[in-house]
């Protein structure tokens, strides 16, 4: 039975190629969208997650601290519950670091000496909400000579500042990328509704034999409703496959960009996962989008007459 | 099988039909007949449950035709062949898909569809046409394959509606003779037709028609 739907479906697409294009066309487009738009949200969302659990708090110390306050220090800061990875950095170490950021140009590293760079105690927080709380304590450590943090997007004063660029950031890429993405379901939605309603209207004929010699509402339905379906699905997967590619293709560049900010997982199995997921919903947002399409434009043609 | 009682119809203020009461017994062959807007298609577009009566009713092998749901009509309809003037086959379709679209309606296994084909293009001769479009095949041609996919779900009884309006005499003799041989196989045949040789040489029961009232005194025997 359903072979028979198909035939009459794909039939439909033959005999009017350029409305198939159009509609094949358009929901690629969102679909390709959409695919990009939650590969955008995932990267941005990991990009918020990044600097929100790992925020890197630097506090360099006085060149008067005594390796036992030194100690002392480090030892109360690790103790907190609010603190991880409480980690010394000597002057050299300081020294070492700064040479290896610039070893493209060596002759910086060899112009200065370990006296110039201060000692410090680096730490991550585990929640982004005791971080100002914890720069402000340890500013008034004797010890302490001044507290910095490690991500600054552009001139910001405090760790907050720079979450809360980030969140402005990704909340603008959720609701800019959702808002696109909808406008373009919607133009989907309203050309699966033309066409349909065009192939009803084309159809006319042949839905009213079909009623005369018994058949069913299912039966002349199917035939639309799949017509629909398979426009969907070829969109999704036209749409989703030249999003996968672009993405597998600027994937190394991307991470080699971000560096340690995991925008994209590293290996492919988790990429391909993400994408599967995102594949599945497009594939379930196809289905919702066709059918109430079909069933719209069926409705709406049966109201007209 | 068919029973027609005190049966009115009203499009606006056009009475199609005035207290019309006739019955049809099983296996009994009747055409209706009767001067352009007489109301022959509007007893069988009642009978097919297309329209309701305004008054009295209509019943067909002991269901009321108006008590059926809009559900029940498609499947009401599964159990009548119905044959028209003007073919009614679905163009894009060959001569094969027009009788199978048939098989499916009813939800008939598609590995008994080949041989009942098959079966009824020999019936009404168009076994060599089976894969031939609408737009290449006559008048005659096209009324035998709307005759064939009538004919292929087995009906009860066979609704005609001017089957030979746009044909030749010899066409329509030729499908005249394929309905009497399906009247032999004991079908119910009910056939609107103003065609009087036709009405002539095929001797059945007439109910005659004039101005949607039965005109009684008319019956060929």
């Amino acid at each position: 039975m359903a072979n028979i739907h198909l035939k009459t479906a794909l039939d439909y697409i033959k005999r009017s190629p350029f409305q198939a294009l159009a509609a094949t066309f358009v929901l690629s487009l969102t679909f390709f969208v959409a695919t990009l738009v939650s590969i955008l949200v995932y990267s941005s969302s990991q990009l918020l997650s990044y600097f929100e659990t790992r925020p890197q708090v630097i506090a360099f110390l006085k060149d008067n601290a005594t390796e036992s306050q030194i100690a002392e220090l480090s030892g109360r800061l690790s103790s907190d519950t609010r603190i991880k990875e409480v980690k010394y950095v000597s002057k050299e170490e300081a020294l070492a670091i700064y040479k290896k950021a610039t070893s493209d140009n060596p002759l910086l590293g060899e112009l200065v000496s370990p006296t110039i760079f201060p000692a410090s105690l680096e730490f991550s927080v585990n929640d982004l909400t005791f971080a100002q709380g914890i720069i402000d304590e340890v500013k008034n450590e004797t010890v302490v000579d001044s507290v910095g943090f490690t991500a600054a997007l552009g001139g910001e004063e405090s760790l907050q500042d720079v979450v809360g660029r980030l969140r402005t950031i990704t909340t603008y890429v959720r609701f800019g990328g959702g808002i696109f993405t909808g406008i373009l379901a919607l133009a989907s939605f309203m050309i699966l509704l033309i066409i349909i309603s065009m192939r009803i209207a084309m159809r006319r004929e042949e839905v009213e034999i079909l009623n005369l010699i018994g058949a069913t509402r299912k039966f002349i339905r199917s035939p639309i409703i799949l017509e629909t379906l398979i426009y969907s699905t070829v969109g999704v997967m036209i749409g989703w496959t030249i999003a996968f590619i672009m993405v597998l293709y600027s994937a190394p560049g991307l991470l080699s960009y971000f560096g340690d900010v995991p925008v994209l997982p590293r290996d492919t199995l988790s990429l391909l996962i993400i994408f599967g997921v995102v594949l599945g919903v497009e594939f379930v947002f196809g289905i919702i989008l066709s059918l109430s399409g079909s069933l719209l434009a069926i409705s709406r043609v049966r109201r007209a007459r | 099988m068919v029973k027609f009682k005190d049966v009115t119809k009203k499009f606006g203020n056009v009475v199609a039909l005035e207290k019309v009461t006739f019955e049809v017994d099983k296996g009994e062959f009747v055409f209706i007949t009767g001067p352009s807007g007489a109301g022959k298609t509007t007893i069988l577009k009642l009978i097919l449950g297309e329209i309701l009566p305004d008054g009295g009713g209509v019943s067909v092998n002991g269901v009321s035709v108006g008590d059926l749901s809009a559900s029940e009509i498609p499947f009401y309809r599964q159990g009548i062949g119905t044959v028209f003037q003007d073919f009614k086959v679905l163009p894009e379709r060959t001569v094969r898909e027009n009788v199978e679209v048939a098989l499916a309606v009813i939800g008939l296994s598609q590995d008994e569809w080949d041989g009942r084909v098959k079966h009824v293009l020999k019936l009404v001769g168009l076994e060599k046409q089976i894969d031939l479009f609408p737009r290449q095949l006559s008048g005659g041609e096209l009324q035998r394959t709307s005759l064939a996919r009538a004919l292929v779900v087995n009906p009860k009884i066979l609704l005609a509606d001017e089957p030979t309006g746009n044909l030749d005499w010899e066409t329509s003799d030729s499908i005249m003779q394929i309905f009497e041989k399906i009247h032999k196989e004991g079908k119910t045949v009910i056939m609107a037709t103003h065609n009087e040789e036709i009405i002539k040489k095929y001797k059945k029961r007439v109910i005659h028609l004039v101005g949607g009232r039965m005109n009684n005194g008319k019956h060929s025997s």
